[in-house]
């Protein structure tokens, strides 16, 4: 921020430009004795003025109690409402769906079921906030294979059936794969371009509302020796504050694919499991990305079979790990045509069969 | 400070007689009368009422205030003995901490993604609104949240059940009289909350915090979540990062000195690779870890396994409780989470340890 648009004396203004501080960045940086010293012709007390007019003039909005929060005053800080999954059990699993601001991250297996997740968030965006959506489109960033056109397509023509509580009239009207933007990114530095240029240019234009990057440890694992694990972290750090910027200005939620790793030699106080005790495998990219996540979400493929109306789908559970507003818990969803669907909790005696 | 009288606001042709005639601090001109001034240095009269108007009144300030933060020991025990920490109503945390988080005091929870840092937060900005007499403070919180993730849903459940806690607690007239007004709405009017993004809006709420509990005497707690994350992006100068770091602990010890507070920050976890082996420390460096009075590092701990006693400076009650939840107003289905009270090194041995030790 400049240091023209704060209200100064001339004598301060001018002590400023001999001094060649132009920022607000720069004033706020150094302390007051340090600044008087730069500054030669001020006294202590313009200096602290001097201070205060510049912080005044950084802060963006003046605090507001949690009961307006509460109430929906501040629709800037807390929108009240979130990115449903089209799934009712599924949103009652996240309270409501994914948060509008900050990163939420999947991490799974391989064929768990990551990307028909994505998928179905791709299309759940599209729909007005009625029906859970934020009427705008989304952004699919693929890094490992091609985008799965066919399968989107499927999902596109089965949206009156995982959604019987929208009007057909609704679904129809909406032309769904107009709005979603993919986009490849071979390498690091395609990436990095894209999120810092192409991805913002579509959330100015309100073009899309929703950015998913499938997945983000791929190119960080094969980019990166094993010994690289501080550039490896400069760099997710870089992409991570990218994207972080990004769903904070816009309001957009990131959805983040991430693959997992073995856990080798048993419990190991250098090594953070976040209370995944059972568990063989842990999310990827360590810790350096964990502390960029706000909500971080597993998928477990299981043995069995689920059976819905004649069909059958392998089980999954999708378990939340962390989040600052959700308990440890899961549920059981299958794969269905239409769509990611979650059984409720009643309903699991009857349609869960193991094989034995 | 002492004042040079090169870099005071004077005319450079005074500026010069001054130096000239050997006085080259503000500390030279404290007991010299104007006339003196006048006949040593060669200056009219205005001019020498006006160097020692400037430069005594700078220096003045500065020993008025020495002179009066000076206090005995014995008063300091008496203060905090008065003012008790702010409780979380979880017996084995409030044990460890002795008493609750301190008032008058910087506390740093460091811990890995997801162990509950967050919750422990907003669990304080609750529990310091609790009246006085089921042991609360009865003040009000303030919250900085860099990273986005307060969540008002989270502070509304926390609220319901912190109302429950004490309706099940109420026992004479005056806690049921007192229980009319801490409804949830109550609770949440309460909690103030500020939002930054990036170092520099931090940095700026530093300089505004003052004024603003000047404004809210009732506060008496502040909350900053968490102060790692601004400052671990893009941050290529680190010994600028250490500089502004120590500037803003600075800054906020004499906040909660002078308010009457108790400060909470949070900080994240980072692996460090030493011999071969790699294991989990607080983030933001080495020096950082003597900017808070009291640390607490939280680690997931197994369901099944015992606790081992880690080495530590030891809290003398001997082995480190295992807590199996974090009280009943705190997420259910939490893993048992250990606590280590991380005491700072010897340097910050301050009145309340001592009373800890004995």
């Amino acid at each position: 921020m400049d240091l023209e648009q704060l209200e100064l004396s001339p004598r301060v203004r001018n002590a400023l430009r001999k001094a060649c501080v132009r920022s607000v960045r720069e004033v706020l940086s150094v302390s007051a004795p340090e600044l008087q010293h730069r500054l030669a012709l001020l006294s202590l007390r313009e200096v602290k003025e001097l201070h205060a007019a510049a912080a005044a003039a950084c802060r963006s909005s003046p605090p507001v109690t949690a009961l307006q929060l509460a109430r929906g005053e501040c629709p800037s800080l807390e929108p009240g409402h979130r990115l449903s999954l089209a799934c009712p059990v599924l949103d009652n699993l996240l309270r409501g769906g994914l948060p509008l601001r900050g990163i939420t991250e999947l991490a799974g297996e391989s064929a768990a079921g990551k990307t028909q997740f994505a998928l179905q968030l791709c299309l759940s965006v599209q729909y007005p906030q009625e029906h859970g959506g934020l009427g705008s489109g989304a952004v699919y960033i693929c890094t490992e294979d091609s985008f799965p056109i066919k399968r989107l397509r499927q999902l596109i023509t089965q949206q009156a059936r995982l959604r019987p509580n929208v009007p057909q009239a609704l679904i129809r009207s909406l032309r769904f794969s107009d709005n979603i933007y993919i986009e490849h990114t071979a390498d690091l530095e395609a990436l990095q371009a894209c999120v810092s240029q192409r991805v913002p240019m579509l959330l100015e234009r309100g073009l899309v509302r929703l950015v998913v990057v499938d997945s983000v440890a791929a190119l960080f694992r094969t980019e990166f020796q094993a010994d690289e694990a501080i550039e490896r972290a400069r760099h997710l750090l870089a992409f991570s504050s990218t994207l972080h910027r990004l769903s904070h200005t816009h309001a957009a939620p990131v959805f983040c694919i991430n693959q997992v790793s073995d856990v080798v030699d048993g419990p190991n106080p250098g090594r953070c499991d976040y209370g995944l005790v059972d568990s063989k495998v842990q999310p990827a990219l360590g810790i350096a990305w964990a502390n960029q996540v706000m909500v971080r979400l597993m998928l477990w493929r299981q043995e069995g079979c689920l059976r819905s109306g004649g069909r059958t789908s392998a089980p999954r559970r999708l378990e939340v790990v962390f989040a600052p507003h959700l308990p440890r818990a899961s549920c059981l969803c299958g794969v269905w045509e239409e769509g990611v669907r979650a059984i409720p909790d009643e309903d699991l005696g009857e349609e869960l069969q193991t094989t034995s | 400070m002492q004042r040079t009288v090169a870099s005071s606001p004077l005319a450079p042709s005074v500026k010069v007689k001054l130096i000239h005639f050997g006085f080259h601090t503000a500390a030279d001109l404290l007991d010299v009368q104007p006339l003196q001034l006048c006949k040593e240095a060669g200056i009219s009269q205005d001019e020498a009422v006006e160097v020692l108007q400037t430069l005594r009144g700078d220096a003045q300030s500065d020993q008025q205030e020495a002179a009066s933060e000076s206090v005995t020991a014995l008063d300091l025990l008496h203060q905090e003995q008065i003012h008790s920490g702010v409780v979380t109503f979880c017996s084995e945390l409030d044990a460890v901490l002795g008493g609750g988080v301190p008032v008058g005091k910087t506390t740093e929870i460091c811990g890995a993604p997801g162990v509950g840092k967050t919750q422990l937060c907003i669990q304080l900005a609750v529990d310091v609104q609790i009246p006085l007499c089921f042991g609360g403070l009865g003040g009000k919180a303030v919250y900085i949240d860099t990273e986005g993730s307060f969540v008002v849903q989270r502070v509304v459940d926390m609220a319901e059940a912190a109302v429950e806690h004490c309706t099940l607690l109420a026992e004479d007239e005056e806690q049921r009289k007192a229980l009319e007004e801490f409804t949830k709405e109550k609770i949440l009017s309460g909690i103030f909350l500020i939002r930054c993004h990036g170092y520099v809006e931090l940095l700026a709420e530093a300089y505004l915090l003052p004024d603003f509990l000047a404004k809210h005497p009732e506060v008496r707690l502040v909350v900053i979540d968490s102060i790692a994350f601004p400052f671990r992006h893009d941050f290529d100068d680190l010994s600028q990062r250490t500089r502004l770091l120590n500037g803003l602990a600075q800054k906020l010890i004499l906040l909660a000195t002078q308010h009457s507070a108790a400060i909470v920050l949070t900080n994240q976890m980072t692996t460090k690779v030493s011999d071969g082996q790699s294991k989990l420390i607080p983030a933001l460096g080495e020096s950082w870890g003597h900017a808070a009075t009291q640390r607490l590092i939280l680690h997931w701990d197994g369901p099944q396994t015992m606790m081992l006693p880690t080495p530590c400076f030891a809290v003398s009650k001997g082995e480190l409780p295992t807590l199996q939840t974090l009280g009943r107003p705190v997420l259910k289905g939490t893993s048992p989470v250990k606590l280590l009270y991380d005491l700072c090194p010897m340097l910050y041995l301050s009145f309340t340890m001592l009373t800890i030790f004995s």
